[in-house]
């Protein structure tokens, strides 16, 4: 399924071009996300990974220009192809609380959150709340939302919809809750659903199932997934692409297959080799990082992984770009940002 | 300590007594032996915590014993006085090292509490004590005065592993110690319990929903499903060719960063959800989801039994499957 639309020719639906999200604080700004660039195709799944305070989960926000407060989108472009337009909407330029963005969330671009039972509300039926999102977006009376949210409930694989529609979240089990944010991200049929950390709740088995249901649906509905999770399992499941973020920045980007086969950066190297891998013969110590993710205010100098890194040298104390190099595997693009393949 | 084939040999059966049974963990045994690791994976709610702190007494068991050291006292039967003795033998560390340790206190008081509140060290010898024990975590001596808060996630997780160090125990129940975690760091803190371990000369008890974490650090693993154990095995062998139809859903669920690999890898996807523990399923536990089950299974409570060296499993049809591993 995912190498048809590998081969098929990639239609654009999001360019993130130059994204900067800031959070002013009392101690000085946050570059959140930082010159953020990156592409998803129709139908593709592009998985976003990196360790907690990499920015990608504000990444994932920003799209929907759902940044709390105080942070917002400082500069950058969010070009976003809606159908039946040429031209793309930069939704960076769209006013938060405008009706316009309104439109877009939940029925053009949905999200669904890593813990299912603080995103639904406990005092509403799973029917209610999935009805009141059709009713939302769509011009349909109540009788029909509710008999859409049951046809729903039965698609993502929750047995006995007719009964299950009129219970409370509470009733139900972690995975059953998040197939219920999942139904009522897809109600509407959107072109691109971002997945923050979906299944990192839920224990494996569930997880399993979880991601089974998200590549049916996606190869039912055809939309593209934005894939934001810290687990590399989850990714070399799913995506077809991989944006690496390190400290707020795309540090390497790539094809699924590059990027675990011919990482380039220091840093994407150092976390494949850091997680203990089911069935390799067990190794007494595990190639580990050396020292923590750096405190968002107090940034190095020049690239942010350089003190961590291995393979430092002089260059490192300048920022280096994200350029791309020739990938591995034909036509695909694979970019870096790191000195070792930059010409100074 | 002279004999190094020491055992602590448990063998425990435990009624949570509610309006009915929540057979949180229900008659399980096993054994450790001296410098070993014992993985206890499962998913949540299948009583591998409540194994965990049974074992330390801090929920008192219902029933079952825990034959503990040479002196193979039963800690399951002393009284809540006797037991002090034994307590500074057997640690702790948690999950969450955000909640596990007082905000007001500083890393030196901390690391230092054991100590004092069983009057081993004092005074300029328990300021040295959690020196030595700071770097022996790979922490600085100067990181004594300060407070939890000024440390990541990682580093109070070495404070809190400082802290289960301090009386010298000899069983360390870790219990999802790197879940929390970056996955960057999670490599710094295995790589640390494993050579504490060596260094001296721990036994672990390590509770972990992950498997490759388990089968990482662990010599032996055992599969937890709804409070009974269904297989026990060293690692490699359990990994590679598991013999109960759970282990091999469970290894089959866990996503290989391998995009190729995971491509070809056939993936069964178990059906439903873990049961109700104050209504388990009539004989095997793990029937309903099961994709091999027959009559048999749904009548008979399979036991534990012996299928080779050191392999014990929990299946009526162990002997004809054929499971795939990893």
């Amino acid at each position: 399924m995912d190498s048809a639309y590998k081969t098929s020719a990639k239609k654009p639906l999001l360019e993130i071009s130059g994204l900067k999200t800031v959070f002013p604080t009392d101690d000085g700004i946050v570059n959140a996300v930082n010159d953020v660039s990156f592409e998803i195709s129709r139908g593709q799944t592009v998985g976003v990974v990196g360790e907690s305070g990499c920015g990608k989960s504000i990444t994932g926000l920003s799209l929907l220009q759902l940044v709390p407060s105080p942070g917002r989108i400082e500069s950058g472009e969010i070009r976003f192809y809606r159908n039946g337009e040429d031209a793309p909407l930069d939704i960076a330029q769209v006013s938060p609380k405008s009706e316009l963005m309104r439109q877009i969330r939940g029925s053009e671009i949905a999200i669904i959150f890593q813990e299912p039972m603080t995103s639904l509300n406990p005092v509403y039926t799973i029917g209610n709340q999935i009805a009141e999102a059709i009713i939302l977006h769509e011009q349909v009376d109540k009788k029909t939302a509710r008999e859409r949210a049951i046809e729903m409930i039965a698609r993502v694989g929750i047995p006995a919809p007719t009964q299950r529609v009129d219970e409370y979240p509470h009733q139900l089990s972690g995975g059953m809750r998040q197939r219920v944010m999942i139904a009522m991200a897809l109600c509407c049929s959107p072109t691109l659903l971002i997945a923050d950390e979906p299944t990192t709740a839920l224990d494996v088995t569930i997880q399993a199932q979880v991601l089974g249901l998200m590549q049916e649906l996606q190869a039912e509905l055809g939309m593209a997934i934005m894939l934001i999770t810290h687990d590399l399992g989850v990714i070399a499941d799913l995506a077809d692409e991989v944006v690496v973020m390190y400290a707020g920045r795309v540090v390497e980007k790539g094809t699924v297959d590059d990027i675990f086969y011919h990482p380039l950066h220091p840093y994407t190297q150092g976390l494949l080799k850091s997680i203990p891998v089911l069935g390799k013969t067990p190794q007494r110590t595990l190639p580990s990082i050396p020292g923590t993710v750096p405190h968002p205010l107090t940034l190095p100098t020049g690239c942010s992984f350089q003190p961590r890194c291995s393979e430092r040298m002089g260059e490192c104390e300048r920022m280096p770009e994200l350029v791309g190099v020739n990938g591995k595997t034909e036509n695909d693009e694979h970019d870096v940002r790191c000195w070792l393949h930059t010409d100074f | 300590m002279h004999d190094l084939r020491k055992y602590f040999p448990i063998q425990k059966g435990i009624f949570q007594r509610t309006i009915g049974y929540v057979k949180a963990v229900d008659g399980i045994s096993f054994d450790i032996q001296r410098g070993e690791t014992l993985g206890l994976v499962g998913e949540s709610g299948c009583g591998k915590t409540t194994a965990g702190r049974c074992l330390l007494r801090l929920i008192p068991p219902t029933s079952g014993s825990f034959i503990f050291g040479e002196e193979e006292v039963d800690l399951a039967k002393l009284s809540h006085h006797e037991m002090r003795p034994y307590r500074r033998r057997i640690q702790m560390i948690f999950q969450d090292p955000h909640a596990s340790l007082n905000p007001r206190m500083t890393v030196g008081d901390i690391v230092g509490e054991p100590m004092r509140v069983n009057r081993t060290e004092k005074g300029a010898a328990l300021h040295d004590r959690v020196v030595e024990l700071l770097e022996a975590v790979g922490l600085r001596s100067q990181d004594i005065r300060r407070y939890p808060h000024a440390f990541s996630g990682g580093q109070r997780q070495r404070i809190g592993i400082a802290r289960a160090l301090a009386l010298q125990p000899e069983l360390i129940v870790a219990d999802e110690p790197v879940s929390a975690l970056d996955v960057s760091v999670q490599a710094q803190i295995l790589n640390l319990l494993a050579e504490l371990r060596e260094k001296f000369h721990l036994s672990y008890i390590f509770i972990a929903h992950d498997l490759s974490v388990v089968e990482h650090i662990s010599d032996r693993v055992a599969v937890m499903y709804l409070g009974k154990i269904v297989e026990i095995s060293d690692a490699e062998t359990l990994y590679q060719s598991p013999k109960h139809p759970y282990t091999e859903a469970l290894i089959s669920a866990v996503p290989l960063p391998d995009p190729s690999a995971q491509r070809q890898r056939e993936h069964i996807r178990l059906a439903g959800d873990v049961p109700d523990p104050s209504q388990p399923p009539t004989g095997c536990y793990f029937h309903p989801r099961c994709r091999y089950a027959t009559d048999i299974c749904k009548q008979e409570t399979p036991e534990l039994r012996q299928v080779a060296s050191g392999v014990q499993v929990a299946c009526h049809h162990s002997d004809t499957l054929e499971l795939q591993g990893v």
